[in-house]
């Protein structure tokens, strides 16, 4: 398949406004790439500031690619990673 | 007034009471003489006696249920019958046989007879947490049940009852703090070691109540607990109840007492709340052959335990080793799972 | 099917503790910290939402009541899990724990039982100093009537977990803060393990051999299971094949893996993060002494030393070992 229909990750969610740095680190994954992860499964643990927030999977899938590895930062709004999602 | 028949039944535990501790002094002390060698008789260690205390144990005590829990200090015997405790179990337990409460293991300091809920223990004011704890669970488990923790004046200044003040203030536990005052921390009077003149002064420091009874009267004690009790079993809160008794003997068995003066110890003598009692029956119209009655059938009942006790088996010395936990030591399995789990980083299959 | 699902230490752990208190009304939490905050380390992280304040229950720095409380809970048919929220805290508590908790059981003759846990936190190498900073594993282990796990990995700790709540008994259980997964006190590689969903238990007394060899046996436990795999794989560079054993539990103690270990490869290296003498190493070796003798051709003990744990990055980490110390021992033994 193609990567055009593949979906995001995105380090950004209802905390965003709660931080005033834009920049956070990855502190834990707990999936590995080739794992099926339901929707609303926490994929990752990320800390912006003092705020730690688990990232979920937005889309029932396959983890197929990260981006930013633990202990790697990513600025707010960075794609830490890609999921193929169920046909 | 309490009904004539509390007033019997008062009167009989005090009375078992206090032959109890009496027969204990006369069994302890054989063997032991004339040198006092305390490992030696038939009653090896330490032993504490409550003669002239009983007050403080009967008062309280016959408010409560077989599902209340009481803890008690190194002095416990007292409170111990007062709760229902199995006489002659406990008495084998304090003869160090295989049949006592706890096998021979616990001795007179550590007696426990779940069945009526009762525990003491050999650590000045540390029964007290327990105590706490059973309130929590009662209010947990959202019973009208009620923890009493009994304590001696000496016990009010360590850190164990003061934390156990705050944490059964603050969650508004059913506990009743008992503390016997009988003036003596083994040599040391009150006055040398704690600033307060009562252990009821505490209670303000906490945020709940504290009361005093001020005489050697169980009914003043049994109708000062009625409230205290009460106040618990209605899920309003702790109490803490001070109860001034006497000590007939001394510390613990062997103790010359020579830091006490002689009119202290008369004193002492002289403020018999079991005379006190008698006097209760008669103003109930309970005559003195009546009174000898019960008397007499407590001292019975007091004298077939200790016979029963010293015809128990002594313990097997190899069940020194056992009895350390209740389930298996490797807990509730002991099978090791069976999954296939990934790999990962830093592990090896 | 293969687990593939990765959880942090703390994380697993939750998820035990969550799956008790929602199988079984009379498991309840308390702790300094552990509802808002969920917990210093994370030991109770989410648990409030679900639970509430009354399951999950912040208690006053009152150490001695709150742990005595949890014993008179256990005693009356409860399941409390109490948290001492740093091992090196139990100084002012330690009457409740090893006078009662640990013997109301044999001095009852068996009548009374004290089914709690006590979960507390444990180690160093984040200059926490001296009286924050201490593991403290001989000192638990020594006095009796107690049983006491220390996990290394996610997946073990939340098999542990399921057991000491379980168990009838008291557990001590000691969480290393380097393990937990927090952000602020990044842990190594290695605890952060495939975890089950569904509940299963860890018996109690089982080493685990986390890595097998034939040349050395490395025994230790909690945070330096890792170091020691650590140097394990630099030392198989040089051509030594170290065995692994990770204690996961001191009370009951795996003796007979230990002894069936040093049989097959003759040299001992101990890991302790608690202090040298009069401890866990000391336990190790002299139990190998006892029970092969003749098969025991070298001994090393790493440990730390006997002095309080020093604030000074690098005086702390001279004194606490690292693979480096783990390495030098085993071609010591060479």
């Amino acid at each position: 398949m193609s990567g055009n229909d593949r979906v995001p990750v995105v380090a950004e969610g209802a905390w965003t406004d709660d931080v005033d740095e834009e920049e956070g680190v990855v502190v834990n994954w707990f999936a590995n790439v080739g794992r099926h992860v339901a929707a609303g499964e926490s994929l990752c643990e990320i800390q912006v500031e003092k705020v730690s927030v688990d990232l979920t999977a937005p889309v029932d899938g396959e983890l197929v690619e990260i981006v930013r590895d633990e202990d790697e930062a990513f600025t707010v709004g960075d794609t830490l990673a890609w999921l193929q999602p169920e046909e | 007034m309490p009904s004539e028949e509390t007033l019997r039944a008062l009167y009989t535990d005090m009375v078992t009471a206090r032959y109890y501790e009496e027969r204990l002094q006369e069994e302890y002390l054989e063997g032991k003489q004339p040198a006092f060698d305390i490992s030696a008789g038939p009653i090896p260690g330490e032993l504490h006696l409550a003669a002239g205390q009983e007050a403080a144990a009967v008062g309280v005590c016959h408010h409560l249920r077989e599902d209340d829990v009481v803890t008690a200090p190194h002095r416990p015997h007292h409170v111990a019958i007062a709760k229902g405790v199995d006489l002659e179990r406990m008495t084998a337990e304090i003869f160090g046989r295989e049949t006592g409460l706890g096998a021979g293991k616990g001795g007179h300091m550590h007696l426990f007879d779940p069945e009526v809920n009762f525990a003491c223990s050999g650590i000045i004011a540390e029964g007290c947490p327990p105590a706490v704890g059973a309130g929590l669970a009662a209010k947990k488990r959202n019973t009208d049940g009620v923890a009493v923790a009994y304590l001696g004046e000496g016990a009010i200044d360590q850190g164990a009852f003061l934390e156990s003040l705050n944490l059964a203030a603050v969650h508004d536990l059913p506990v009743v703090f008992v503390v016997e005052d009988n003036d003596w921390a083994i040599s040391m009077p009150k006055e040398r070691v704690t600033d307060v003149e009562s252990a009821a002064a505490r209670a303000g420091g906490f945020d709940m109540p504290g009361v005093q009874v001020d005489r050697d009267d169980a009914v003043a004690v049994y109708e000062t607990a009625a409230e205290a009790v009460g106040r618990a079993r209605d899920r309003n809160g702790p109490t803490i109840l001070a109860v001034q008794v006497h000590r007939r003997m001394g510390h613990f068995m062997g103790d010359p007492q020579d830091y006490r003066s002689d009119e202290d110890q008369e004193a002492a003598m002289e403020r018999d709340s079991i005379e006190r009692m008698e006097t209760h029956l008669h103003d109930h119209g309970v005559d003195d052959d009546a009174i000898a009655e019960m008397r007499d059938a407590a001292h019975d009942r007091v004298d077939d335990a200790i016979e029963w006790a010293k015809a128990q088996p002594k313990p097997d010395p190899a069940d020194a080793y056992e009895g350390v936990f209740t389930n298996p030591p490797s807990g509730v399995t002991d099978a090791e799972p069976d999954f296939d789990l990934a790999e990962t980083g830093g592990e090896e299959p | 099917m293969t687990v593939d699902r990765e959880l942090t230490m703390s994380r697993a752990i939750v998820e035990a503790i969550g799956d008790e208190m929602r199988a079984d009304d009379e498991v309840f939490y308390m702790g300094e910290d552990v509802a808002d905050y969920g917990g210093i380390f994370d030991s109770t992280q989410g648990l409030l939402e679900e639970f509430g304040y009354d399951r999950i229950m912040d208690v006053p720095i009152s150490e001695t009541a709150y742990l005595g409380a949890a014993v008179g809970a256990a005693q009356q048919g409860m399941r409390p899990i109490a948290e001492l929220m740093f091992v090196d805290f139990f100084g002012v508590a330690m009457d409740q724990i090893y006078n009662q908790m640990a013997k109301n059981t044999y001095m009852s003759g068996g009548s009374v039982s004290v089914p709690m846990t006590l979960t507390t936190a444990v180690g160093g190498t984040y200059s926490d100093a001296a009286q924050h900073s201490q593991t403290l594993y001989g000192t638990f282990a020594h006095l009796p009537g107690m049983k006491v796990v220390v996990p290394s990995t996610a997946y073990d700790a939340k098999g542990l977990m399921h057991n000491a709540i379980r168990d009838d008994d008291p557990v001590v259980y000691m969480y290393h803060k380097r393990l937990m997964g927090l952000g602020w006190l990044p842990a190594p590689e290695g605890p952060k393990t495939p975890v089950p969903e569904e509940d299963y238990t860890i018996p109690f007394g089982r080493a685990d051999v986390k890595r097998e060899g034939a040349d050395v046996t490395v025994v230790t436990l909690g945070l330096h299971v890792h170091r020691a795999l650590d140097a394990a794989a630099s030392l198989a560079e040089e051509g030594i094949d170290c065995e692994v054993i990770d204690l996961r539990t001191l009370v009951p103690l795996d003796r007979e893996t230990v002894v069936d270990s040093v049989r097959k490869t003759g040299r001992l290296v101990v890991v302790d993060e608690d202090y040298r003498s009069f401890g866990l190493t000391g336990e190790i070796v002299s139990t190998v002494a006892d029970e092969a003798l003749d098969a025991l051709e070298a001994v090393e003990r790493v440990a730390i030393p006997d002095v309080p744990i020093p604030y000074a990055r690098e005086l702390e980490t001279e004194v606490v070992p690292e693979a480096a110390d783990i390495e030098t021992a085993v071609r010591t033994v060479q």
